[in-house]
């Protein structure tokens, strides 16, 4: 763990496709944060998706060569890595272990870069160390009530479950609320959600139902993907509630 | 029992526009799957549990050979009998032939997912002999003409007015609407079945192979019942269901009882090694196990699916399966829904026409946090899906749309070189803009509209992070 | 040249788990890790805390078997546990009932202290003229059914029967009310332990063909989740600690 008087905390981060091509802000709002907590960051210029559309659906073998792609780009050095997605960064930590299996030298590079690959909220709490320093950095102008949609990758290959309501709890501008049902999936799964759109549907539905049952004004969560789709689900309901990711709540806070 | 796994879509539209259905499917979330997290928190030590049973069970898979053979061993040395079945139809065979012989009439059964497979009550009616289902739920659905929607509540989708209505209908009873009322009926007439029958039908939740013996765990008491009454009792298991030691149940009794239902034990847990012996006072004079394998040695020589073998059959991932909790337990058509039936249907019944179930599955990771022994339900789904596109483990079965296998492959192209991505986000720009309101696109051309139909999305931005990144941030 | 379909069976099991064809490899002794000698001393140290701990246990069990729906009596002398297995009786009009041949029930003079009930009481043992045929009969017809215990268990509020001669598996299942009677001593703290039993039990050649965990009255949430009691077992049961 970092305090803000040692060397600073050498990280690169990978954006994600989602968040690269759709939700540029995003990766802003984590670069802001990240660097307001002490991190040093790269953007290693070469990356592109982690392969996960293509790994989950059945197409290992397209999926390889953007694995591969990811491993030689950040396989050099020993700095962090970065992803504000629970889902990227299970793929890069758990699933490109499978994906691998059988081809041993790709597997090796897979298993030795594991343990430098951090989501966003794991990043902050457990290598930054930085619960209390985001709670002094938040200036609270205005109150907001959010509530907390667990995603499903963090939650379960990740294991991470405290951290965002951690750093939640810590701003004091922000009033947590928690919805019914926060830990189920919100039907997204990547292509699941075309393929079997009424099936997805149906979940998002519960989704949005326990989301507007908080009054909460925001739906916060630390995946781009969960929240384009909980955010298209509210949009096309008209329901006035914003998603936003962990990464834009604490840069606001402590803006 | 015939697959209908190819109607997957049908069902599962069939089920979330059933509003009846939706309820019943939400009381699994507030009944089973809160009960099994109260359960698991009261009980000591129920992570290290978890680890045990997994334990047990992969050295015993990686055995089976050995411990099936000391399974016919000592049943064998009990007084009883083992039938090694390939297939269902040597397993049905095997049982029809034998109630012929002895001149049985009426069957009584206690729950079996296997003699579901099997389709052994069509078999037993074609040879005249009335096959009685005594799980109040089985027997729901027996009357209903209908298969079980869940492992462990198979009738969970039937209101009691449904149960009244079928009641009257069937065997005349009064219309009621107290659940207690139904009960009653259902003692009546089960109970002359229980009298009259000459051979009682079981599964098995576990067999101890060092001692052969097999053990039944209901809440009902309709399996001491098929145990105790009639002078046959035949136990039909699928062969994954060993355990190498009594010292085991212990473990697999909490972890199974728990995560079924959160009960810390159910009312009866029944041990029954070999026929009654000389001296006691009652009990079947026969004892047949007739141990079935139906596909199972496929899953087990695939060491990526073997861990499915590991099943227990609680119902705890079809609880936390959100997916099976929109769309029940009829449209995966077969006889074991949900996640775990995800896994074990295609391979069992053919997997091209399975392919939607392990699709069907936004890969959530639910039903692995629930599963008691740990199976990692959502990578052999994976798995699954690699088959199906790529793999070479289930020849001619393979199932995708060139169109899907097209846009992978554009995906792939995109991603995989910086400057195609730049240009074909750049077209995209210029694609979308007659679709963009306020910065969202509400509807898509197919297959896209599946998206639009529930949601809308954000049209690309001006700017890429990459480029915001260079201009500097 | 054909197999039999059980060879043939095993040889399928033994290609798919890649071992060679006509050979099982047995499992190391280490993996299973109980010697007899484990199993005897494993055996000795669950029947000394029964003794040890008898009353503290049979507190806890009084206490998991009500949560499971035993309606328990602490009987001090096995006069009021007689006096209380006859209340059951009368509240029942009971007019035929059935028993194991359990020692506590001779020693509670059950034959003699229901005789005023009106009550018939049939043993459920073979000979003096009946056959197996006749007690299932017996069983069928009576209101009620009691019985001993083998052993108890405080962990789940069960009570454990052993059937064999003397203890019929219908007189605890078949009449609609079942009364229990479990002595101090009788309780193991949990079902590892009374597998760990059973185990030495089986080692010695007394297994038996069956056993039964008895943890309240048949039960059944099948219809719209909502409990309902007595589908197949008897829907009333109660449990008599002794002691």
């Amino acid at each position: 763990m970092a305090s803000p008087s040692d060397s600073p905390v050498r990280a690169s981060l990978f954006a994600t496709c989602i968040i690269d091509q759709l939700y540029p802000e995003v990766g802003e709002s984590a670069v802001r944060v990240l660097r307001r907590l002490g991190a040093e960051l790269d953007f290693p210029e070469a990356q592109t998706c982690c392969g996960q559309p293509a790994f989950n659906s059945g197409f290992w073998s397209e999926a390889k060569p953007l694995a591969r792609r990811f491993l030689e780009t950040f396989s050099g050095g020993n700095r962090y890595i970065v992803i504000p997605s629970g889902s990227c960064a299970s793929m890069v930590r758990v699933f490109y272990q499978e994906l691998f299996h059988d081809e041993l030298a790709l597997l090796g590079k897979a298993q030795a870069l594991a343990p430098r690959v951090y989501e966003f909220s794991e990043f902050v709490v457990d290598v930054l160390g930085a619960t209390e320093r985001v709670a002094q950095a938040a200036k609270a102008p205005g109150r907001s009530k959010a509530t907390y949609h667990e995603a499903c990758h963090l939650r379960r290959e990740l294991g991470a479950k405290t951290q965002a309501r951690k750093l939640l709890k810590a701003l004091p501008g922000v009033e947590l609320v928690e919805m019914e049902q926060s830990e189920v999936c919100c039907g997204f799964g990547g292509t699941f959600a075309v393929k079997y759109a009424d099936i997805s549907g149906a979940m998002l539905q519960d989704k949005v139902k326990y989301i507007k049952a908080t009054g909460a004004d925001t739906v916060v969560a630390c995946d781009s993907s969960c929240l384009m789709h909980i955010g298209g689900g509210l949009d096309k309901q008209g329901v006035n509630v914003r998603p936003l990711h962990l990464a834009q709540v604490l840069d606001q806070a402590m803006g | 029992m015939e697959p209908k796994t190819k109607q997957f879509n049908q069902g599962a539209a069939l089920a979330i526009r059933d509003e009846k259905a939706q309820k019943s499917l939400l009381g699994l979330y507030h009944g089973f799957h809160a009960a099994r997290l109260r359960a698991a928190d009261a009980t000591p030590n129920w992570e290290e549990l978890r680890d045990h049973a997994r334990a047990i069970k992969a050295h015993t898979v990686e055995h089976l050979d050995y411990y099936l053979a000391q399974v016919e061993a000592n049943v064998a040395k009990a007084g009883g009998k083992v039938f090694f079945a390939a297939d269902a139809a040597e397993a049905n065979k095997y049982v029809v032939d034998l109630a012929k012989a002895r001149g049985v009439k009426v069957v009584i059964k206690s729950k079996s997912m296997v003699s579901e497979e099997m389709g052994l009550n069509h078999q037993f009616e074609a040879a005249g002999i009335e096959p009685v289902e005594t799980d109040l739920g089985e027997y729901v659905i027996q009357l209903a003409e209908e298969t079980p929607y869940h492992i462990v509540a198979p009738a969970i989708h039937k209101s009691r007015q449904d149960v009244s209505e079928l009641f009257h209908r069937k065997l005349g009873s009064a219309p009621t609407d107290k659940i207690t009322d139904l009960g009653r009926e259902a003692r009546r007439q089960l109970r002359q079945k229980f009298i009259q029958a000459d051979m009682g039908i079981t599964g098995a939740n576990f067999v101890v192979a060092e001692t052969g013996t097999v053990v039944i765990v209901t809440n009902e008491g309709n399996g001491r019942m098929c145990t105790s009454m009639p002078r046959i009792h035949v136990a039909i298991t699928g062969m994954e269901k060993l355990v190498p030691s009594m010292k085991d149940l212990g473990t697999f009794l909490r972890l199974l009882i728990r995560s079924a239902t959160g009960q810390r034990i159910t009312s009866y847990v029944t041990a029954v090694t070999g026929p009654r012996r000389s001296n006691d006072e009652d009990g079947p004079e026969e004892f047949h196990l007739v141990i079935v394998d139906n596909g199972r040695s496929r899953l087990l020589a695939n060491p990526e699916l073997r861990e499915s073998l590991y099943c227990i059959r609680c119902g705890a991932c079809l609880n936390a399966c959100p997916v099976y909790r929109k769309v029940g337990g009829h449209a995966y058509g077969w006889v074991y829904p949900g996640p775990i039936g995800a896994i074990v249907s295609p391979v069992l019944t053919g997997l091209g026409d399975a392919k939607d179930l392990p699709y069907a599955s936004s890969l959530c990771g639910a039903c692995r946090e629930a599963c008691p022994v740990r199976i990692n339900i959502p990578r052999m789904l994976l798995v699954l899906r690699r088959e199906l596109t790529e793999g070479t483990a289930y020849p001619g079965q393979r199932r995708v749309a060139l169109a899907e296998r097209m846009a992978m492959r554009g995906y792939r192209m995109a991603f995989q070189g910086r400057m195609f991505l730049g240009l074909a986000t750049a077209t995209g720009r210029v694609v979308q803009r007659p679709l963009v309101r306020k910065g969202r696109i509400r509807r898509m051309p197919p297959p896209l509209s599946g998206w639009t139909r529930y949601r809308t999305f954000p049209a690309l931005p001006k700017h890429s992070f990459r480029s915001r990144w260079k201009r500097g941030l | 040249m054909t197999t039999a379909p059980r060879d043939e069976f095993f040889r399928t099991i033994r290609q798919a788990l890649g071992h060679p064809e006509g050979h099982t490899p047995a499992p190391s002794a280490t993996a299973l890790g109980r010697t007899r000698g484990d199993v005897d001393a494993g055996a000795r140290h669950v029947r000394e805390v029964m003794q040890r701990d008898a009353g503290p246990l049979l507190a806890q069990l009084a206490e998991t078997a009500n949560q499971n729906g035993w309606k328990v009596l602490r009987a001090p002398s096995l006069d009021t546990a007689a006096d209380y297995v006859r209340d059951v009786v009368r509240r029942l009009e009971a007019r035929s009932a059935v028993r194991t041949a359990h020692d506590i029930l001779n020693r509670m003079k059950l034959d003699l202290r229901l005789a005023d009930t009106g009550v018939a009481l049939q043993v459920m043992a073979q000979g003096f003229g009946l056959d197996r045929a006749a007690l299932r009969q017996k069983a069928i017809e009576a209101d009620l059914g009691i019985t001993g215990a083998d052993y108890a268990i405080a962990e789940t509020g069960s009570c454990v029967l052993i059937p064999r001669q003397g203890v019929s598996r219908l007189a605890s299942l078949v009449p609609p009310v079942h009364v229990a009677v479990v002595e101090r001593g009788q309780v193991l703290p949990s079902l590892d332990d009374l597998f760990t039993l059973r185990r030495d039990d089986f080692l010695s050649g007394n297994l038996g063909s069956y056993m039964n965990i008895i943890s309240g009255p048949s039960r059944s949430a099948d219809i719209e989740y909502t409990l309902i009691t007595g589908v197949h077992g008897p829907g009333e049961v109660h449990m008599v600690l002794m002691g």
